[in-house]
């Protein structure tokens, strides 16, 4: 009787803890005003490997139907979201912000902590919005959200894909060699980088800093698209210092991000005692058209495991919190009824129970009053005073919690 | 967790002694020998732990540890996500495909059509057969591989060599070369971020050319 490698089940104080963070997420989502929505969690295998390129397609659980049709299940939701949008919304006007909190699928080979194969992502898009505005739209939304959710001191890094194209045609690199070199980027191998022989190229995949590495970066981004990329990122956190985040926003011309349909702003955030990021995103202008529907778009998302990972931590959300309920009934239908119709939590009794019984058992589950209605007669019963949290034993039940 | 000293994961084995002069060259007060301590903090508030050399990715890649010093040969073994800052130049050795002298491989003779090769080195090895489309069948040990071909468990081995003179002691030829391995000074790549003052600096004190 096991589980699969990579997925878990979720108890009943486990599932609290993360539905409480969704809500959080959910309710930010709602405050800068994106709807929800939901997409199937299989998709057909093509549409998949439209969005995410080929490479990626090696993250995919795949099979087929019993008429051979390939099926993937979705390892993100930005794609799922792109196609519905290009086949079933394109008349609604844009720009579109769009929410997400929905399990996702990725075939690791070796799973571990913060690379699931389940995982659950909270996400906004916003499609059909250019520009910096947008941009800056995503990043505050994603700062807002993690400072809701407790992680105050979250911090976060911010580049373009631009501005990394623009180095890589500065220092010199022919398109294969470039492609090369940011691959070697995107996972900061110095070592590669090094083996080109161009010293800037180690240079910038080691710079963060603020305004003045934006300025550093100047001299070898020569590209129009990189320059007004540097323009738009200083912009960005001159934007940041007037709402209070500019210590905690930095430029990392090294930053990348795994899936190829990224063509502009980039951000990732994180906390210092993690060793993985816990939410990014960026532009990805190229991914709605690869569905036919010419829109530009900008999006983000959190991995919802690894912010709560995160926050047990810090030792937040350690205890928990039982399910609340108001009243014990015995005996009668029309009395639970009758309390859960006043908006009371109701358990129900066995109404083969004694006074004593029935106590005992509202006291194991701190509910407040017992209502006994036995052979025409109602009588009410209180229970002492009730605790809301109580500590979780540390039985092999709840080790692998963690 | 918020004052910027660092933990640094060392190999103990082989490395060790390089990589502690390596440090102690950059400033850090790394002992001479281990022992049989686990960790140690040095005066000025670094952490330093002392790891079978293939457990110093996962402690880097977790963050348990923020950067160390590890052959790139154990990264090819372990995969583990960490970002590879500079390579420190000792502990040259090469991963290579070895054969008895008397089979004739390293002159070009046919490999056997069911291939049987074995290696601590599992990953790099299926790597290496996966992009030949070699059909081998890989045999995992855990120590003394150059036994195997001489008793006939194995044709051929994928082993790390030195100096040679294990092969040559055992009349094993290289029949090929797979990759060669130095030592890496590696980082947590959040950690880069979070304690960038303190990693870039240690970084340039590690790859500065010695006096």
């Amino acid at each position: 009787m096991r589980l699969p490698a990579g997925v878990r089940d979720w108890l009943p104080h486990e599932l609290a803890r993360k539905r409480e963070i969704e809500q959080q997420m959910r309710a930010v989502f709602g405050r800068w005003a994106y709807e929800e929505v939901q997409t199937p969690i299989i998709e057909r295998f093509d549409v998949m490997e439209r969005g995410l390129g080929e490479e990626a397609t090696e993250l995919l659980f795949q099979f087929n139907d019993r008429r051979s049709t390939a099926l993937a299940m979705r390892p993100e939701m930005t794609t799922p979201i792109a196609r519905m949008v290009s086949t079933r919304m394109r008349e609604a006007p844009v720009p579109l912000r769009l929410a997400y909190i929905a399990p996702v699928f990725r075939y690791y080979e070796q799973p571990q902590e913060g690379r699931m194969r389940e995982l659950t992502q909270a996400g906004a898009e916003l499609i059909g919005a250019a520009g910096i505005d947008a941009d800056a739209e995503t990043l505050f939304m994603a700062i807002e959200a993690l400072d809701e959710i407790g992680l105050r001191d979250a911090r976060f890094d911010v580049n373009d894909a631009r501005i990394v194209d623009g180095i890589l045609s500065g220092a010199g690199l022919e398109p294969d060699q470039a492609r090369e070199a940011k691959e070697l980027m995107k996972v900061r191998n110095l070592v590669g980088l090094r083996k080109f022989d161009r010293p800037a190229l180690v240079e910038f995949a080691q710079r963060r800093g603020r305004h003045e590495a934006i300025d550093s970066a100047r001299g070898i981004c020569r590209t129009p698209e990189s320059r007004a990329a540097l323009d738009a990122l200083d912009i960005l956190l001159r934007r940041a210092d007037a709402l209070g985040y500019g210590p905690r926003v930095t430029v990392d011309f090294a930053l990348l991000r795994d899936l190829d349909y990224y063509t502009g702003f980039l951000f990732e955030g994180y906390v210092e005692e993690i060793g993985f990021s816990l939410c990014g995103g960026g532009r990805y202008d190229s991914l709605l058209p690869r569905f036919g529907y010419n829109v530009p778009a900008v999006g983000w998302t959190a991995g919802v495991e690894r912010l709560l990972i995160a926050l047990e931590r810090r030792g937040k959300h350690v205890r928990r919190r039982r399910h609340r309920v108001d009243v014990l009934v015995a005996g009668s239908d029309v009395v639970a009824a009758r309390e859960r119709a006043a908006g009371n939590v109701v358990r129900f009794a066995g109404a083969d129970l004694g006074d004593e019984a029935l106590v005992e058992e509202a006291r194991a589950h701190d509910i407040p009053r017992v209502v006994i209605a036995l052979d025409g007669t109602v009588r009410e019963l209180r229970v002492g005073p009730r605790v809301d949290e109580l500590p979780i034993p540390r039985t092999p039940s709840n080790w692998d919690a963690r | 967790m918020t004052d910027k000293a660092l933990t640094i994961a060392l190999p103990k084995g082989a490395l060790y002694r390089d990589a502690a002069a390596r440090l102690r060259a950059a400033g850090i007060d790394v002992p001479e020998h281990v022992g049989r301590k686990l960790t140690v903090r040095t005066a000025d508030g670094t952490t330093l732990l002392f790891l079978r050399p293939s457990d110093v990715p996962a402690y880097v890649e977790f963050g348990s540890a923020d950067c160390g010093i590890v052959g790139k040969d154990t990264l090819w073994e372990t995969d583990r996500n960490v970002a590879e800052l500079a390579d420190l130049g000792f502990g040259y050795c090469r991963l290579v495909l070895a054969g008895r002298r008397i089979d004739r491989y390293h002159e070009g003779a046919p490999l056997p059509t069911f291939l049987r090769v074995a290696t601590k080195f599992t990953r790099s090895a299926e790597t290496f057969f996966a992009e030949r489309d070699l059909p081998v069948e890989l045999i995992p040990l855990h120590g003394s591989v150059e036994l195997s071909p001489l008793v006939g468990l194995a044709d051929l081995i994928v082993d790390l060599v030195a100096t040679g003179t294990t092969l040559r002691e055992h009349d094993l030829v290289v029949v090929e070369e797979i990759a060669e391995s130095t030592a890496r000074f590696v980082v947590n790549p959040v950690r880069f971020r979070a304690k960038y003052d303190a990693l870039t600096a240690l970084l340039e004190r590690l790859t500065a050319v010695p006096a």
